[in-house]
């Protein structure tokens, strides 16, 4: 790099700067010369004759910098050599012609490998949450003793309640009555005879509109007050039961519960809510809508069916109970119910019907007063 | 003053800070904050120019880029660890235990080594990016040492109600300083923890103090004894600020660059004080007068607008469920949700102006290196690539600030 002829001398057009060469610390105090004939900075170190030269083109100057009076430029092919400059007819000018420093000046190589991270990125998340997470939860749900079931049950189910009643309220009401319980109790005896033994089902009745019933670990069936005004009589009522039992006698709920136990951290990490409401909420609206398989609902159909066929009882009124709900559209109260969430009612009512038998003749599950008791038990 | 000693000078005005923050802040909330990185970016770049020992800029050289990548890597081993670990801990602690209680405590725990471990590598990230006379900084990679360590002195510390501050503080410090290096140049951490004693005396005091005070309250039943935790907190909060004040400065006397570089501190107390108490009070009051004004302005606009009946009332039932009520609807909903921003972005941004800054120039002035002789030895170290950036500090959102 050798001075031009044709370059100004330099004189009162050169200005003191300070240079870091980018290999060591040494402050270097240099003769700057902005050339406007050839379009470059030469920047001469003390005791050098041969200046550093910059072409305009390539000078940058660097972002965002607090001072106003001072202007820190680099090279734009790379290096961290610096030049700190204080005149401020320069600095000036630098601020208002020159181009920012890129970190990079290939961005179009970065934006591609940010792609390919981004999509890496969620395709690893999605896959923990919809088959990592779903895979391990069905291996534990397996060997999950019993009365560590029974103690996740009461835990949720303490949790629905609570995310359905008000907020900080004591939760939803539950419906009680002496006469709706008794009446209740005997419904449970009528599905369970002759199976003693075989698990405890805790029957609970929830004072909210929605037609639904769900079932959850450790025996727990919930339903809604919106499905007893709906229910047009016991045996209905009864295969709706014995459909939640199902579901009980498979574990699908303890399936969906440690499942969702899984997936509502990782929903925390994303929305940057570590064990927060969004979490719990998320966990109870997974266990209300209970969004099982196709398969895990026909077994618990067929559960029910076998059920109902071994106490005597219709199948008849189950049936319908499907139609009528296929007939109403819509999402129920913003909430999905569990019993509407499954796509094939119609199919299901279908096999329910063919599945009535009255070789015996049906014994009736409940008398008429004990049946208005039940229909009754969140009248207060 | 001794001969080769370098002072502090600062740049920057509040004035150029609030628009660089106010911008980077609508941006990072129109775009569902994924410009927070750039954000953070953006506003390093400043802070790091504002400081200018000898008067040469600090220069912050990290991209926002970089930051995204990190965080989404981190996303992907936090969502395995958090979705894996999570339902293992329900599932033993169900089995075993017959409640989830203990899930929800070593959930927890499992968080705080991730929590130590990521503020180390956020460390070394921003290290890496920082250089000062063309020379990068650079710290060794120790994060999960490092987090081990944080935590028996975290726990150490807990247990002795905070009698025990000045070791963990002087142990990690040194932990971190002896790994620290600018250029080729090693820094080193000298002292020992008991010179940090004397100025946690006042912070020990209120904590004694406070603890006697909940003792009686509890004890003795009479519930005008809780007045008396309220100045014993105050107490112990301006001991503990005292004692991080002086322990800077103390330590930052105690520090020493490899080839004879050492450091001078002088920040005080009641100017640190000062600044977070005065700096909080004028957010505060900003922001409601600003409040103020826009709830005068909506009011004029919906009168202008003319949805007053004559009798001069306003009344919102009939407003919503009359014939406009749709708009109307939409309208406040608009209101609300711009409220809702404002507040949030302007309490970010008047943070920034009126504590970060102040805070970053009183201690930024009130430093000095002494043997700026030395400083020509000093050559350049290489680029640390492997940083992962700050992903892991960004997922668990430490270090709000900048």
């Amino acid at each position: 790099m050798t001075p031009h002829p044709g370059s100004p001398h330099p004189g009162p057009s050169s200005v003191f700067a300070d240079y870091f060469d980018g290999k060591t610390a040494v402050s270097h105090r240099v003769r700057l010369v902005w050339n406007r004939v050839r379009h470059q900075l030469e920047i001469t170190l003390p005791g050098q004759t041969d200046p550093i030269v910059w072409l305009l083109a390539e000078v940058r100057r660097l972002p965002d910098q607090a001072s106003r009076n001072t202007v820190l430029l680099a090279h734009a092919k790379g290096g961290p050599a610096r030049l700190l400059v204080r005149d401020i007819s320069i600095v000036r000018q630098m601020q208002t012609t020159c181009r920012a420093l890129e970190p990079q000046e290939n961005m179009t190589h970065i934006w591609r490998r940010l792609i390919f991270v981004a999509s890496g990125a969620v395709a690893s998340v999605l896959s923990i949450v919809f088959l990592l997470v779903p895979l391990l939860a069905n291996q534990l749900a397996g060997v999950l003793p019993s009365a560590g079931e029974q103690a996740l049950g009461d835990a949720t189910y303490q949790q629905i309640r609570q995310a359905l009643g008000s907020q900080n309220g004591p939760g939803i009401k539950e419906c009680h009555t002496t006469r709706g319980d008794s009446a209740l109790e005997h419904l449970m005896w009528r599905l369970q005879r002759g199976q003693a033994g075989k698990f405890r089902i805790k029957l609970h009745v929830l004072d909210h509109p929605m037609v639904n019933a769900f079932a959850l670990p450790g025996g727990h069936i919930v339903l809604f007050h919106g499905l007893l005004d709906q229910a047009k009589s016991p045996e209905e009522l009864a295969g709706v039961i014995g459909h939640e039992m199902g579901h009980v006698a498979h574990r699908d709920p303890t399936r969906l519960a440690l499942r969702s136990a899984g997936s509502v951290g990782v929903l925390g990490l994303l929305l940057g809510d570590f064990a927060g409401g969004a979490a719990v909420l998320y966990l109870s609206e997974q266990l209300i809508s209970a969004n099982y398989s196709r398969a895990a609902e026909a077994a618990a159909d067929s559960y029910s069916i076998k059920l109902l066929n071994e106490q005597r009882i219709p199948t008849l009124p189950l049936a319908d109970f499907f139609l009528r709900l296929s007939q109403r559209s819509g999402p129920l109260n913003g909430l999905m119910s569990h019993l509407a969430s499954h796509p094939d009612l119609k199919g299901r009512a279908e096999k329910t019907r063919r599945a009535n038998q009255d070789k015996m003749g049906f014994w009736p599950v409940l008398g008429p007063s004990e049946w208005r008791d039940v229909k009754e038990v969140c009248d207060r | 003053m001794a001969p080769y000693t370098l002072t502090t000078q600062t740049a920057g005005s509040r004035g150029a800070l609030f628009w660089l923050a106010l911008k980077s802040s609508v941006l990072t909330v129109l775009t569902l904050g994924i410009y927070r990185f750039w954000m953070k970016t953006r506003l390093r770049r400043f802070y790091w120019s504002a400081i200018c020992p000898g008067g040469v800029p600090l220069e912050y050289t990290g991209t926002g880029i970089e930051k995204l990548m990190g965080f989404l890597v981190a996303v992907v081993v936090l969502a395995f660890y958090i979705g894996i670990v999570n339902l293992i801990l329900v599932f033993l602690s169900f089995s075993l235990l017959n409640d989830n209680v203990a899930a929800y405590v070593l959930s927890f725990i499992g968080i705080i080594p991730i929590y130590f471990f990521a503020s180390y590598r956020a460390r070394r990230y921003v290290l890496a990016r920082t250089r000062w006379r063309g020379l990068r900084f650079g710290i060794e990679p120790a994060a999960w040492a490092y987090a081990w360590r944080a935590m028996l002195h975290g726990l150490a510390t807990l247990l002795t109600l905070g009698l025990l501050l000045p070791r963990q503080t002087f142990w990690l410090e040194k932990f971190r300083i002896d790994r620290t290096w600018f250029g080729q140049a090693k820094f080193t951490q000298e002292g020992n923890w008991k010179m940090l004693l004397p100025v946690a005396r006042q912070m020990n005091l209120g904590i004694i103090f406070l603890v006697v005070s909940s003792i009686v309250g509890v004890v003795g039943g009479d519930p005008r004894s809780a007045l008396l935790i309220i100045p014993a907190a105050l107490w112990a909060l301006l001991g503990f600020v005292h004692f991080q004040v002086q322990a800077f400065r103390i330590l930052a006397e105690h520090k020493r660059l490899a080839p004879g570089i050492r450091f001078a501190a002088a920040p005080r107390t009641k100017r640190v004080i000062g600044i977070y108490s005065l700096g909080y009070a004028l957010c505060g009051l900003i922001l409601l007068f600003g409040l103020v004004l826009l709830f005068i302005g909506i009011f004029s606009l919906i009168y202008l607008a003319g949805a007053v009946p004559a009798s001069g009332t306003l009344d919102f039932q009939t407003v919503l469920s009359g014939e406009n009520g749709a708009l109307w609807q939409a309208v406040s909903y608009a209101i609300g949700a711009l409220i809702y921003f404002s507040v949030f972005i302007f309490w970010g941004v008047l943070r920034q102006i009126f504590v970060t800054l102040p805070l970053l120039r009183h201690y930024a002035q009130s430093t000095r290196l002494i043997g700026s002789h030395h400083l020509p030895e000093i050559r350049q170290r290489a680029r640390d690539q492997r940083t992962g950036a700050e992903g892991f500090a960004e997922a668990l959102d430490i270090g709000a600030a900048i």
